[in-house]
C-alpha cells in the first residue's frame, strides 16, 4: 500500500522554499557604494583641522578617529585619503560646512551619535562618549539669576533641549562663538560658569581653579561619538562595521584608545 | 466529552482548515514574497540614490533611518493587509461553495465559527509580514529576540483587526471579481496614505508640515488608521515613531475590536 505523505509536508516544504529564497536575497548588495570605493582603492576620510583627542593634526599621532579610520582602511584593501577641513565645525549648520558625497566617504572627528547627526548621516558609535558638561570653580552651576557662557559646538548635542533647561533653571546665556571667546568669558567673570560639549571642554586651557563636571544625566544622555557616513551607503557602513568589530576582537581597537586616553581624556570632578 | 473541549476543537478545525489551505496554495505564498521583493528590493533600491545624502545638512527628509530601513516596516504591514483583506475571499469561496453551509449547521455558535476563520487568517497574515522579516539584513534593520517578538504579537494583532475587516467586506460583496477590484480599491489608498512612503517629520508642527504637504493630504494620513499600525512596527523595529508611541498599540487593539464585532453582527446575518 502506497504511503500518504505527511499533511504538513507540503506545507513545510512551501514555507522552506520561500524562506531559502528571500535569506538568498537579504544579501544582495542594495547599493554600489563599497563596489565603487573597492574600485578606486581609496577611502576618503573628512576631519575638521584640530579636535584632540579624535583629530590631533599632528602626522605622528593624527588621533584617535583618523588612526582607527585608517586601520578599517587597511582591513578593506583600501589606502585612507585624510581631507583636512577647515570648514567643519565653522558654523552651526553643518550645510555651511559644504562637505560633499565627492570630498568624503567617512566623516568624523566631533560627531556624537544623536538624532541630529543621524537625521543627516548613517552612524557607527566608536568607543569615545561625550555629551554636555560644566565648568566652574565650585563644580556646580550658579543659583537661579548668575550666568553661563556656553560653547554649543558643532558635535551634535541637543541645543534646544539644553537652551530649554537653562530657561527652566533661570540661568542667564552669555553665547559665545569659540573656545577663545568662552575661556575669556569664564576667566573674566563675566559668565560665572561654562556649558561645552566634553571633548571641547578637554581641549581648553582651563585655570587650575576650574572644575569640569557632567550636566545632569537624566535630561541630558552621554552619547557615543561616531563615524559619520552618507545616508544610503549601505554596503559600505556594512563593511567598516564589520571590519570594526575584527578590530575590536582583535584588541587593536583598544590599543588606539589607550594611546590617545579617550576615556580619560577630560578630568572630571569627583 | 464537555462542550468547552467540543466548542475548542471545533475552534481548531475552523484554524486549521485555514491554516492548510493557505501554506498549501503556492500562489499565496508567492504573493506574499512576491510584494516585499518589488516594495523593498525594487522600489526601496530604485529610489535610495534620491533619498540618500549628498551634502551634510541637506536631505530630502529629515528622520534618523534610511530609505529602506524606513520603508521596511511598511511593507510588513502591506503584506498583512493584501494577506488579510484578500482572505475574504476564503469566506466567499465557503459561501459560494455550500461549505460554509455545512459549518454553520454544525452545534459549533456562529462567533466561534467566526472566530476560528479570523484567527485562522490572521495566522496566514502574520506569517507573511513575518516573511518581510527575513529581509531585515537587506534594509540594514537589526532585531533582537525580544524586538521581533513584539512586533509578531502587533502583526498578530492587526491582522485580527483586518482579516475581521476583509470579512465585512466580504458580507458585501457578492461575486470573485467584484472583491478583487474591490479589495485594491481599499488596499491601495489605505497604505499610500498611511505614511508609508513618504515620513510626517515628527518635529514639525501642523502648520509646518502643510508646508511640505498640502493639507488635505497630512488630515488623510492622520485620520487613516493603518498610518498608526505603521507607526507602531516602525516604533518597534527601527525605534522611530511619528505619533505618540502609545497610539499605534491602542488604535491596532480598537481595530482588532471594532472590525470583529461588526464582522460578527455581519456573519449572524447571513
Amino acid at each position: 500500500m502506497k504511503r500518504r505523505p505527511h499533511r504538513w509536508l507540503q506545507a513545510a516544504v512551501n514555507l522552506a522554499i520561500v524562506v531559502v529564497l528571500l535569506t538568498a536575497l537579504s544579501f544582495l548588495p542594495p547599493d554600489t557604494s563599497l563596489k565603487d570605493r573597492q574600485a578606486a582603492g581609496v577611502l576618503k576620510l573628512c576631519v575638521p583641522p584640530s579636535y584632540p583627542p579624535l583629530v590631533t593634526g599632528d602626522p605622528a599621532q593624527p588621533g584617535f578617529d583618523v588612526e582607527l579610520v585608517g586601520a578599517v582602511a587597511e582591513q578593506l584593501g583600501l589606502r585612507l585619503l585624510v581631507n583636512t577641513l577647515p570648514s567643519i565645525g565653522s558654523d552651526f549648520n553643518p550645510r555651511n560646512w559644504s562637505l560633499t558625497r565627492g570630498q568624503c566617504d567617512v566623516i568624523a572627528g566631533g560627531l556624537a551619535d544623536t538624532v541630529q547627526t543621524r537625521s543627516f548621516l548613517q552612524t557607527i558609535p566608536t568607543s569615545a562618549e561625550t555629551g554636555w558638561v560644566g565648568i566652574s570653580p565650585t563644580g556646580q552651576l550658579p543659583a537661579a539669576g548668575g550666568t553661563v557662557a556656553v560653547l554649543p559646538g558643532t558635535s551634535g548635542l541637543d541645543r534646544l533641549a539644553l537652551s530649554g533647561w537653562l530657561r527652566e533653571q533661570q540661568l542667564a546665556v552669555v553665547p559665545t562663538r569659540n573656545a577663545q571667546q568662552f575661556t575669556e568669558a569664564l576667566q573674566s567673570g563675566r559668565a560665572q560658569a561654562g556649558i561645552t560639549e566634553s571633548f571641547v571642554a578637554g581641549a581648553l586651557n582651563l585655570g587650575p581653579d576650574q572644575r569640569i563636571f557632567w550636566l545632569p544625566d537624566d535630561r541630558f544622555p552621554h552619547y557615543r561619538m561616531a563615524l559619520g557616513m552618507w545616508k544610503g551607503d549601505q554596503t559600505l557602513k556594512t563593511a567598516i562595521a564589520s571590519a570594526l568589530g575584527e578590530l575590536e576582537r582583535s584588541g587593536a581597537v583598544d590599543g588606539i584608545e589607550s594611546r590617545y586616553y579617550v576615556k580619560q581624556y577630560i578630568t572630571l570632578s569627583p | 466529552m464537555n462542550t468547552f473541549v467540543m466548542a475548542l476543537r471545533g475552534l481548531y478545525g475552523v484554524w486549521l482548515r485555514e491554516i492548510t489551505r493557505a501554506t498549501r496554495d503556492r500562489a499565496q505564498l508567492i504573493g506574499g514574497i512576491s510584494r516585499p521583493l518589488i516594495w523593498l528590493l525594487i522600489l526601496g533600491v530604485g529610489l535610495n540614490p534620491y533619498f540618500r545624502g549628498e551634502v551634510y545638512g541637506e536631505v530630502r527628509y529629515v528622520i534618523p533611518y534610511t530609505y529602506l530601513q524606513f520603508l521596511f516596516p511598511a511593507v510588513i504591514v502591506l503584506n498583512i493587509m493584501y494577506t488579510s483583506i484578500q482572505f475574504a475571499v476564503s469566506v466567499i469561496w465557503d459561501r459560494e461553495f455550500g461549505f460554509l453551509r455545512e459549518v454553520l449547521v454544525s452545534p459549533m455558535p456562529r462567533w466561534l465559527i467566526l472566530l476560528g476563520k479570523v484567527l485562522g487568517g490572521a495566522t496566514v497574515a502574520m506569517l507573511h509580514g513575518g516573511l518581510v522579516l527575513i529581509l531585515a539584513r537587506f534594509a540594514d534593520v537589526t532585531l533582537s529576540l525580544e524586538q521581533t517578538a513584539v512586533a509578531l504579537v502587533l502583526m498578530f494583532v492587526l491582522a485580527f483587526g483586518l482579516t475581521s475587516f476583509g470579512v465585512i467586506l466580504a458580507a458585501r460583496v457578492r461575486s470573485f471579481e467584484g472583491f478583487g477590484v474591490f479589495s485594491n480599491t481599499v488596499i491601495l489608498p489605505l497604505y499610500f496614505t498611511s505614511s508609508s512612503v513618504f515620513p510626517l517629520d515628527p518635529a514639525l508642527t501642523r502648520a509646518q508640515q502643510a508646508v511640505t504637504y498640502p493639507e488635505w493630504l497630512v488630515f488623510l494620513v492622520q485620520i487613516n488608521p493603518i498610518t498608526y499600525a505603521v507607526d507602531a512596527l516602525r516604533g518597534v523595529l527601527i525605534n522611530f515613531n511619528q505619533f505618540p508611541p502609545l497610539w499605534g498599540p491602542l488604535v491596532i487593539v480598537a481595530m482588532a475590536v471594532v472590525f470583529f464585532i461588526i464582522a460578527l453582527i455581519d456573519f449572524n446575518r447571513q
